[in-house]
């Protein structure tokens, strides 16, 4: 399943690269909240830490929307959905194969977020980088994995994202408080071990969905 | 079956008008009056069989939707849809009370507190399942597609609860404390309470339950008989 | 090569969306190294009775037997299944690495070749015509030297150079042992190339046997 779900994540990732598009609709839409949640402070005025990782991961998780309803936008046209369940691809592996594509193509909208969150809010990045990164990757495992599930129910459904947005967003809730939580911590100077609960909420909640979407995923994308 | 649910509707409707009668008697002649609060604590005896019955009409969604993907029959689809529907209501009408409760008691219209944030995120939750379902998302597996959402929203539950008590707490535990207790009396009232928004919630549920495959019979007896004059 | 496993069987086989039959009662059998032409008017349930036979809907009665697996099963439909964004030869090494990679990129090379599209190998799928998208199709399809291919009306569309290369590809997989399951509105032309005949009509179906000495016409 991995080497097929492998299969469908290069793949995915080189039609998302086609056109040299990438996730830019998902990066554009990302800066443009930071900048415009920039006006809610007077200019020269700083934002406090939370309020910086609380935009930083609101424009995440609208970027997972936008990413995901690219990903399975790819398998509307000329009926590849039908292909790929005619194939020998087991359907775990391709919900397994958009969440590791729609992975990677967060992680490169975070990219740019990151900055534009300390430029446009005036934060000051501190704590350790390694800590950083593990948060990150870890709340964003979680994204993905939630991502591609729901993603799959808009599937063949023409502009049913903004539909998706209701309920992929209270779903993601302790995600994103985790996020800010430990982003926030971090930031003050603590170390991931003194912020243990957090990080186990959300190890948990990637466990779950992730559990949840090997039995549920066959059930979303299917032909009939 | 249509007709079994019928007869219990003719008995769950009079008791549930009878019990919320009686309800009202206990909350405000039977119970006394709280010490500090004064009359605000009778919200009490709203908010708690509210959200009690809105999370069981959730924890409902989530059985139902299990039993649509194990059975493949759509009739579970129609309960799941009765009980998210009851449960928007009742945890809607749970906020507002808990809501004005606050203002009492806390002195501000609404405050992060587990409790009240668990329900609010499960109100947008199911209030967005709701409307996937106005909108059809799905096609023809639309009843699979959403249980899965049914059975996702609710594992999402103690996860979000979990997370919004890591973030603050200051919703008075009733049964934890005892200091704060209650009056037996209270407790009554209490209880007769939970059993009339029980049974006026399973009434409002197969209400809904019947209306709903009455309208896909009536549907479905359309189709045939335009298939028919088209012949 | 009558007498050996049939590759695919169906057994009153019934179909229902929603409340509305489809088509009740099919009941046939393909045997290795032929062809099973379905025939019908439009609505009669064609394309779905194919999706039952490739195991893409569950039918709501009956039984479908199928000896062949996923990996040896082939399909064109009216899509194309092709992903107009990435060149010929990226398609076909996607679906060569869902079915097991048994080809390198020579081998993938050779496969475009074969349906006249090597010059076009790094071009991007979306700029093809309609002949070259359903060439490039049929290379799908041969990837995986099917032992069993489903096709719904191939020939839509095509010119009379691809039209003969279908058929002689058909040919070869036939004489290789392959079943092969066929919908097709041009029965003059096709019914000579096939071994047997299902017609579904008025929700069910009609008749199953020999294509031989059939009638075109009256049938």
């Amino acid at each position: 399943m991995i080497g097929h779900a492998m299969a469908v994540a290069h793949k995915d990732l080189r039609l998302a690269f086609a056109h040299g598009q990438g996730p830019v609709q998902a990066i554009l839409l990302g800066l443009l909240l930071v900048f415009m949640f920039s006006l809610s402070a007077q200019p020269g005025e700083r934002f406090t830490p939370q309020q910086g990782v609380a935009i930083f991961w609101l424009c995440s998780a609208f970027g997972v929307v936008l990413i995901f309803s690219l990903l399975f936008r790819f398998e509307e046209e000329n009926d590849t959905a039908t292909a790929l369940l005619l194939s020998p691809l087991p359907i775990q592996g391709l919900w397994l194969g958009k969440t590791m594509a729609g992975f990677v193509l967060l992680a490169l909208c975070q990219v740019f977020f990151f900055p534009a969150a300390l430029v446009f809010l005036g934060l000051d990045p501190g704590g350790s980088l390694g800590s950083m990164l593990v948060m990150v990757v870890s709340v964003d495992l979680g994204l993905c994995i939630l991502g591609g599930l729901v993603g799959a129910m808009g599937h063949g459904q023409g502009a049913k994202d903004a539909l998706l947005t209701i309920i992929v967003f209270p779903l993601q809730i302790p995600l994103l408080l985790g996020g800010i939580r430990i982003g926030v911590g971090l930031m003050q100077g603590e170390d991931l071990a003194g912020l243990g609960d957090w990080f186990g909420l959300v190890l948990a909640f990637d466990a779950v969905f992730a559990g949840a979407a090997l039995f549920l995923f066959p059930h979303v994308f299917r032909g009939e | 079956m249509e007709r079994m649910h019928s007869r219990w509707l003719m008995l769950l409707a009079p008791a549930a008008m009878a019990l919320m009668t009686v309800g009202q008697y206990f909350i405000w002649i039977y119970a006394p009056e709280e010490a500090t609060m004064g009359l605000v604590q009778k919200i009490f005896y709203f908010h708690l069989p509210l959200a009690w019955w809105a999370f069981a009409a959730f924890f409902g969604v989530f059985v139902s939707s299990i039993l649509v993907l194990v059975t493949k029959r759509e009739d579970w689809d129609v309960w799941a849809a009765a009980l998210a529907e009851a449960g928007v209501l009742l945890s809607g009408l749970a906020l507002v009370s808990g809501s004005v409760w606050g203002r009492a008691a806390w002195n501000t219209w609404w405050t992060w507190d587990p409790r009240l944030s668990t329900t609010l995120v499960m109100w947008f939750v199911y209030a967005g399942y709701l409307v996937l379902r106005a909108a059809d998302v799905g096609g023809a597996k639309a009843a699979r597609v959403r249980a899965v959402l049914g059975i996702v929203a609710f594992l999402d539950v103690p996860l979000v609860f979990v997370s919004a008590r890591l973030w603050r707490s200051i919703h008075p535990s009733v049964f934890a404390s005892k200091s704060g207790g209650l009056e037996p009396e209270m407790w009554t009232t209490v209880w007769i309470n939970v059993l009339a928004w029980g049974v006026l919630c399973t009434a409002l549920v197969l209400t809904r339950y019947h209306g709903m495959t009455l309208r896909h019979r009536v549907e479905a007896a359309l189709v045939r008989m335009q298939e028919k004059t088209l012949q | 090569m009558m007498g050996a496993r049939p590759l695919l069987r169906l057994d009153a086989v019934s179909h229902f969306f929603g409340s509305r039959l489809i088509f009740k009662g099919v009941t046939c059998a393909l045997e290795p190294g032929s062809i099973m032409l379905v025939a019908g008017p439009n609505g009669a349930g064609k394309s779905t009775l194919l999706k039952i036979m490739a195991g893409l809907l569950t039918p709501q009665a009956g039984r479908v037997e199928r000896t062949v697996p996923d990996r040896a099963m082939a399909f064109m439909g009216h899509q194309t299944f092709i992903y107009p964004s990435l060149s010929a030869l990226a398609n076909l090494e996607f679906w060569d690495a869902l079915y097991g990679r048994r080809l390198d990129q020579a081998g993938i090379m050779a496969l475009l070749d074969r349906v006249g599209l090597k010059a076009f190998a790094l071009e991007a799928a979306g700029t093809f015509s309609r002949g070259m998208a359903q060439r490039l199709s049929l290379a799908r399809a041969l990837l995986v030297d099917p032992l069993l291919l489903f096709l719904d009306e191939p020939a839509t569309g095509l010119d009379k150079a691809s039209l003969t290369l279908l058929h002689g590809e058909l040919e070869k997989a036939r004489i290789r042992g392959a079943g092969i399951v066929w919908i097709s509105h041009d029965l003059e032309r096709d019914l000579p190339r096939a071994d047997t005949l299902l017609r579904l009509g008025g929700r069910a179906m009609t008749y199953f046997g020999p294509a031989s000495g059939l009638d075109v016409e009256g049938s």
